[in-house]
């Protein structure tokens, strides 16, 4: 029994135990440590398994059919690390913030462990009933986890039905393609499937490749099955959310890329620009989502479809390269997704865990009543602070090394493929550049309106600094964001082992294989540091008077400015809103009330903006109306009788009797 | 780290910090000249530093660290290009960190800075000045990005030693539709991201135009001084950028002090015409309506893609 | 230097077509016309030079009198007597809109003429796909544009397009007498429409196209 099988046992059975305590006694404390421990072994496994220690398992009692098998390769290895990583840091995170009567209810409690359990054992299933299973149980377990709070309002009940519509559709598309797929196989099994994926004809594993992307990419929330994020990744409770976004939404990827790349073996080159175009289309309209919403954590959530969006671009770029026989730029553009992944997930974790802080200390996550919350809480400050840098693809940021991979990959890989290329290539360039624009503008709102500049509501005054839990979970994201932005070659042998293929060299500075291409975040990050030093040292020595005095700020001689003069976010992202117009049609509702006296005079102005999603309203409206149609349809069918639905199931009996007699 | 390289990262930045400042005075002189007033002289924006720099230390109530630290950034973000980008020697002292990318997300980078000190002071002006900034840097992101895509499609680097020494030893390729193409777009954007008229004017104290100005009416003494000078410095630095992609010619490809003088020389006057162009172009030019900004950075974006297109139309 | 030249008269000839689309001034546009005509001389000149053909020289004399003097003039005299309010396009589609579809309308040309370019790959046929997405641009801002003079432009645009296909196609020349006759077509066609608009602002006051539907009524 090597490492990887002793990590995955003890991350499965430390998760199953921390579950059963929770069922007899729900303690947050020791809940919150089980999960960190789960997700600390399973991070061992994982990384066990990129350095080599691969394994297999296989159960064949535990599930009908052909039971359990486990197998943990490297490709799984590195998602398993990474849910891990994120489970720790929401399980220490979740000691002290699981504190309110909802939160410590035991169904919640039990489920969070299972939960995190569920989504190690995701990627290390080596079968289909065994993915099937665990897929299951892990949005099982998430929704149970996003209606914990459902006694806060209507819209948490909301977001859950929404969730769990979402995800059952999502699941019975990826369960029809895996079973058209098995159906052409000798058994479930993945190594049975890899070899029938070479055999298959065309038509037939596309229609596997399109039914299993739709699965995937509503997982990972990519428009247009993203309607469910936006709405089940806010409500949630905060460490919950950072696991879905940080972790659930790459088991998306990981199924996309494993079925896609590695069961079906590559394919046709329409698939991948189909990835290729849902992802950019996904970044650039999650992005500006986020750009215009002033609710911190739905803003967060959108941008995880941004960030997945990006994530299947380099997919995308790399099955393109992959089936135009490019095998190295194939390797570059999979590097740079999956270190988007690794990254991502640092940086989201972040995020989410201090808007939980901000949440937890003022009880509002609407950016409009936020700001200064610098002087009350410096720590979830600098956190967020650090996050929305590494989120604003800013040099020394997370987001910046592994998009600038990506770009390169995109670059060198104009001259590769034929007019498809030719073709997506700028698009995805240009998209994958407004997307950081937008991004760059997105963070800046969210860490300048939310937690610099003075307080906009009472609540804020109030706040208080989260307990050292809280920030000691922050404290294990940010340390990965640190280590992701300035040391990438730390991670980079993971990634390369997961990838298959080596396409960046190097220690301090990453240089490319096969193509030209050399960065160096480190020295970058240092030479940033050094001339700050020196301009800081000069203007010292410059400066004649060196004290520095208060002073009021420049209020046009108008007497003390108050908070509402400040800009808020929804102001701030006006100009933008304006811009993209066409775009996201927002709707705006202007009220002018008059004084009585003279019309001249204004009263009050009232200003309502709403940004609805415009791909939802299109798309879903027609789908909902159709449902609540046939539900009104079918309301004359149940008059109340119990006696009437008995006979309905009786007479369908007799119906299909009467058939198969017939017929046979 | 090779002696060429070495020589022009000490050169350019002492070359950068000392003569932005007089690029802008001679941008101002011009400016004067043609609108018929004498002018104050060249030398007046070192002058004016030299004021800021003697003045007290003042910090606006209720600000954090950000406002403090953000002249910092945005000063050694630009000093950072400046040492690692060819403007007097073909090669660069850190060469992996002369990436093209790198860059501009490094300029970018001061910008933001800037744009989160606005927002700290939480002042309408601050507010404003931020999110009129970020707007316009998150559409000027594609167009810079798909611009440098378009020069480093054909050298298969986005390294920009590579990229200049390639248009060194090829000079044909200036002359190029790509090249057409690319430079009107970078010009465009270069105009925007240094907010000269007609998307902002540097000249400007009324609120309903300003974008720049809006961000840094908070800063007093010598923060303001490190203001005024890196908006001076990103303006030297993107000249000198364009004029380096597109004629790269004088630049030291050896390390004698003879070929260092000659790329000094050469930056100077190329950075000089450059700017005085420009001055002259924005006497006669009114500055736009702030959302008419937007369809000069789509059109800028066009000719960028364009520029792309024909460097496989074309190849 | 055969090549250079072209690829740059090329890249000029993008850039006028954009530029088109890009300015509102109605007077701006013409000018910018004028210069894509004498962009287009060049190119043929360009050919003419490599071909070293009499023929083409003429066609390329005839090209920059007609396309950027006569044409350039009546669309100056009909802008003229269209008054002081008339003087912007006012496009049904917003600017950068246009110039997004222009871009998308770019790599659809670069797409469809692919085959065109494969048949005889040369310097020549390389830029095809300009002329291409000229001729596309042309059709859009025939499709977008109000008033009936930037409509003008927009057929104008379409026609310096489809010439430049034709010239980068087939070097050898469509020959003299096509091209006379393809002028004098096009010359025939501004003045009959320069009389329609001016009979049109008199009937209507206004050569708004969308003023056209109460003819139906």
């Amino acid at each position: 029994m090597n490492l990887a099988a002793t990590g995955m046992a003890a991350a499965v059975a430390i998760g199953l135990m921390t579950a059963l305590l929770a069922v007899v006694r729900a303690r947050p404390a020791v809940v919150g440590a089980g999960t960190a421990l789960t997700g600390a072994a399973a991070m061992t496994a994982g990384a066990a398994a990129l350095s080599g220690g691969s394994f297999s398992l296989v159960l064949p009692g535990v599930l009908p059919l052909s039971g359990v098998v486990l197998a943990l390769d490297p490709l799984g290895g590195l998602f398993v690390a990474v849910t891990g990583g994120v489970a720790v840091a929401a399980g220490i995170y979740a000691m002290s913030y699981v504190d309110t009567e909802d939160l410590r209810a035991r169904g919640v409690q039990v489920a969070l462990p299972v939960f995190v359990v569920a989504m190690v054992l995701v990627p290390a299933a080596a079968n289909v009933g065994t993915l099937l299973v665990c897929w299951e149980l892990m949005a099982l377990t998430s929704l149970v986890l996003v209606v914990a709070e459902h006694r806060r309002g209507p819209q948490v009940a909301s977001a859950g039905r929404w969730y769990a519509v979402m995800t059952h559709a999502g699941f019975v598309s990826v369960l029809i393609g895996l079973m058209v797929f098995v159906a052409h196989a000798r058994d479930d099994s993945f190594a049975a499937l890899r070899e029938a994926g070479r055999q298959l004809s065309p038509v037939i594993a596309g229609v596997v490749f399109v039914m299993t992307l739709a699965g995937f990419a509503s997982k990972a929330g990519i428009v247009p099955l993203h309607a469910w994020l936006p709405r089940a990744h806010p409500e949630a409770p905060s460490h919950v959310s950072a696991l879905m976004s940080a972790a659930m939404v790459n088991l998306g990827v990981y199924g996309l890329v494993r079925v896609g790349a590695d069961l079906l073996g590559g394919g046709a080159a329409w698939w991948w620009l189909l990835v290729l175009g849902l992802g950019a289309v996904s970044a650039v309209y999650g992005i500006l989502q986020a750009a215009l919403s002033s609710d911190l954590k739905r803003l967060l959530g959108q941008s995880t479809t941004e960030n997945m969006g990006l994530v299947l671009v380099g997919v995308g770029a790399a099955g393109l390269f992959a089936s135009s026989g490019d095998h190295a730029l194939a390797a570059l553009a999979l590097t740079a997704a999956l270190l988007h992944v690794v990254g991502h997930a640092a940086f989201k974790t972040l995020l989410f865990l201090a808007a939980g802080s901000v949440l937890h200390a003022t009880g509002s996550r609407d950016l409009d009543v936020l700001g200064g919350l610098r002087p009350v809480m410096p720590v979830t400050t600098a956190a967020f602070g650090l996050g929305a840098l590494a989120a604003s693809a800013l040099p020394p940021g997370t987001a910046f090394v592994s998009e600038w991979l990506l770009l390169q990959a995109l670059i060198h890989g104009l001259p590769a493929g034929g007019v498809g290329a030719a073709i997506a290539m700028p698009v995805a360039v240009a998209a994958v550049a407004l997307t950081a624009g937008l991004a760059v503008a997105t963070f800046v709102k969210a860490f300048g309106v939310g937690f610099l500049a003075r307080p906009r509501s009472e609540a804020v005054v109030g706040a208080h600094e989260s307990p050292f839990t809280m920030l000691a979970g922050m404290g294990v994201a940010a340390l990965a964001c640190v280590v992701v932005a300035l040391w990438p070659a730390a991670i980079m042998p993971a990634v390369r082992a997961a990838a298959g293929e080596s396409a960046v060299s190097g220690a301090v500075t990453l240089r490319l294989n096969q193509v030209t291409g050399a960065l160096s975040p480190l020295l970058l990050t240092l030479g940033l540091v050094a001339a700050a030093v020196v301009v800081a040292g000069v203007v010292r020595a410059v400066a004649v008077r060196r004290v520095r005095r208060e002073a009021r700020l420049w209020d046009c001689g108008g007497g003390p400015m108050s908070a509402r003069m400040e800009y808020t976010a929804t102001s701030f992202a006006e100009p933008l809103q304006r811009v993209f117009d066409d775009v996201v049609q927002p709707e705006l509702d202007v009220d002018v009330s008059h004084h009585q006296e003279s019309r001249y005079l204004v009263q009050a102005v009232e200003y309502r903006r709403k940004v609805p999603d415009r791909i939802e309203r299109r798309l879903y409206q027609p789908v909902l109306d159709l449902v609540t149609a046939w539900g009104l349809a079918g309301r004359g069918l149940a008059p109340g009788s119990v006696h009437r639905y008995l006979g309905y199931g009786f007479y369908s009996v007799c119906g299909v009797l009467i058939l198969l007699a017939v017929t046979r | 780290m090779s002696a060429l390289g070495l020589a022009g990262g000490v050169v350019q930045p002492v070359l950068i910090v000392a003569g932005s400042p007089l690029l802008v005075g001679l941008m101002r002189q011009v400016r004067a000249r043609l609108e018929g007033r004498a002018g104050a002289g060249v030398g007046q924006p070192w002058r004016d530093l030299r004021k800021l720099l003697r003045k007290e230390r003042i910090t606006p109530r209720g600000t954090s660290e950000v406002f403090r630290f953000a002249p910092l950034v945005l000063v050694a973000t630009t000093l950072v290009v400046a040492v690692v980008v060819p403007f007097v020697a073909t090669e660069s002292a850190v060469d992996p960190a002369a990436d093209l990318f790198a860059v501009v997300a490094l300029l970018a980078l001061g910008a933001v800075a800037l744009a989160l000190a606005g927002l700290d002071t939480g002042t309408a002006f601050g507010g404003m000045g931020a999110s009129r900034e970020m707007t316009i840097l998150a559409l000027v992101e594609p167009t810079l990005l798909v611009a440098i895509f378009a020069l480093s499609v054909r050298v298969g680097s986005t390294n920009l030693s590579a990229i200049v020494s390639s248009t060194l030893h090829d000079p044909a390729r200036v002359i190029s539709p790509v090249s057409l193409l690319a430079a009107v777009a970078l010009v465009v954007v270069i105009v925007a991201e240094t907010g000269r008229i007609p998307v902002d004017n540097p000249s400007t104290h009324l609120e309903l135009t300003m974008v720049h100005e809006a961000m840094v009416l908070e800063y007093a003494g010598p923060d303001l001084a490190l203001v005024e000078l890196a908006s001076a410095m990103r303006l030297s630095v993107f000249l000198g950028l364009l004029a380096n992609l597109f004629a790269p010619w004088g630049i030291a490809a050896e390390a004698t002090p003879l070929a260092v003088l000659i790329g000094v020389l050469a930056l100077v006057v190329k950075v000089g015409v450059l700017g005085g162009l420009l001055a002259a172009a924005e006497v006669f030019v009114a500055k736009l309506r702030l959302f008419r900004v937007p369809e000069l950075l789509a059109g800028s974006f066009l000719l960028a893609l364009l520029a792309v297109a024909a460097s496989f139309f074309l190849a | 230097m055969h090549v250079q030249l072209l690829d740059l008269a090329c890249g000029a000839l993008l850039l006028t077509a954009v530029l088109v689309l890009w300015r509102r001034e109605l007077a701006v546009i013409i000018r910018v016309f004028a210069l894509q005509g004498a962009v287009l001389a060049v190119l043929v000149g360009v050919l003419a030079a490599h071909e070293g053909s009499a023929e083409l020289w003429a066609v390329a004399a005839g090209v920059l009198v007609l396309r950027a003097g006569i044409l350039p003039h009546l669309l100056r005299r009909a802008l003229a007597g269209a008054g002081e309010s008339r003087r912007e396009t006012r496009p049904l589609v917003n600017v950068s809109a246009s110039l997004l579809a222009a871009a998308a309308l770019t790599l659809l040309a670069y797409a469809v003429s692919q085959p065109l370019v494969q048949l005889a790959p040369s310097a020549a046929t390389q830029a095809v796909p300009v002329g291409v997405t000229v001729v596309l641009i042309g059709f859009f801002v025939l499709v977008t544009r109000r008033r009936a003079l930037s409509q003008l432009v927009g057929f104008l645009l379409m026609d310096n397009g489809i010439t430049a296909v034709g010239f980068l196609l087939t070097t050898t020349g469509v020959g003299l007498v096509v091209e006379l006759g393809v002028s004098l077509d096009v010359l025939l066609a501004v003045l009959v429409m320069q009389v329609l608009t001016t009979r049109m602002r008199e009937t209507f006051g206004d050569t708004d196209l969308d003023e056209l539907r109460e003819l139906r009524d």
